[in-house]
């Protein structure tokens, strides 16, 4: 009655491992290669065949029931039709008429209130000088 | 349906058999984890609407955020997906007690994500670096830059959720690794391992896109 599990080498699982942190590195360093427009598809390629290996290797897709990899590419694909369908939106704003998408390219109306600050936050005078503690607040 | 004497204790009374039981929880569980990636889902979509928008504004506002802390993170969290599968591995080879091993320094990985994390926001919560309305970091390399609140906002949201789904991984797996010392989870029955393995795979998948995403634009 004992039905049988597919048990994974140690092996493939010392391999997947290795290659994802071997992937992990090679996104970073690609990232500061300055590619344009590419950058973004090659980290989502690597992401991509990242969370492949993870998917198949990991939650043991490749040897499961494939109904389970139906299941998961499945959701995959209704995430991509969410995003396709509101890009058809978003994306298109203001094609028809430009005044449409003048207001989600303006700055903030807070931003006005916020005084400058330096690299931690502090805020800064006009002189550039700053001054976190004695600020005329604490009082 | 009832049982003779030779149905395992581990076996519930509406199953007909272990493999059915087995299959029934792992349908379950991919069933769970499609609704993991539509809630995730709706939360990339927001990333990649807001960032055909504002372009410029997320390369400059990811130049803020720490790239060494966020390789890090990826670091330990693909680590942990390894000792997970081999805590499940170990558990297959009957051997309890580096299953226990493995359940616990994935625990303890999983404890330095959020430790990572931690020291991550408490610097953004310092400098003001935060999401929508309490956005109040105009240091001079973003001050010229329109909205980086929104950034923020959705790198909160994001890494939040995800943290959260780290938070309740560390106590499921935390329990795996009381019901495996009780002798509760061994080698003919370990399907609640294999099933939170799945969780804890599906929570480093989501990091593993949030990290480029993030860190690494531009």
């Amino acid at each position: 009655m004992d039905h049988q599990h597919h048990i994974t080498p140690l092996s493939t699982y010392l391999t997947i491992a290795a290659t994802l942190l071997f992937l992990s590195g090679v996104t970073v360093w690609v990232s500061y290669v300055d590619l344009g427009a590419m950058n973004v598809v090659i980290a989502m390629l690597i992401a991509t065949t990242k969370a492949t290996l993870v998917a198949l290797f990991f939650m043991h897709l490749l040897w499961d029931d494939k109904k389970l990899l139906t299941i998961f590419v499945m959701s995959l694909m209704f995430l991509g039709i969410f995003m396709t369908i509101t890009l058809l939106d978003t994306e298109f704003r203001g094609g028809v008429n430009p005044e449409v998408k003048n207001p989600i390219n303006k700055r903030a109306a807070f931003y006005d209130s916020l005084p400058l600050t330096d690299t931690h936050g502090n805020p800064v005078d006009k002189h550039g000088s700053s001054h976190p503690e004695e600020d005329e607040d604490h009082h | 349906m009832s049982h003779d004497n030779s149905s395992p204790s581990f076996l519930q009374h509406h199953f007909h058999d272990v493999k059915q039981q087995y299959e029934t929880s792992k349908l379950g569980m991919w069933a769970f984890i499609l609704t993991e990636v539509l809630t995730f889902g709706g939360l990339f979509v927001a990333y990649v609407v807001y960032r055909s928008w504002y372009p410029e504004m997320f390369i400059n506002a990811n130049l803020l955020l720490d790239v060494n802390k966020g390789l890090l993170n990826t670091v330990v969290l693909i680590t942990s997906s390894l000792t997970m599968a081999l805590a499940i591995w170990a558990i297959q080879k009957k051997n309890k007690n580096l299953s226990l091993v493995m359940l616990i320094l994935t625990f303890i990985l999983a404890f330095m994500f959020l430790g990572i994390k931690y020291l991550e926001y408490s610097h953004k919560f310092e400098v003001g670096q935060l999401p929508g309305e309490y956005y109040s970091y105009m240091g001079p390399e973003i001050a010229h830059i329109n909205n980086p609140h929104i950034f923020f906002s959705i790198y909160f949201m994001m890494t939040g959720l995800h943290g959260l789904h780290v938070a309740i991984g560390m106590g499921l797996i935390g329990w795996l690794i009381y019901a495996t010392a009780k002798g509760n989870l061994h080698s003919k029955y370990y399907t609640p391992m294999e099933m939170i393995g799945i969780f804890w795979h599906l929570v480093d998948l989501i990091w593993i896109y949030l990290f480029p995403l993030f860190y690494l634009i531009g």
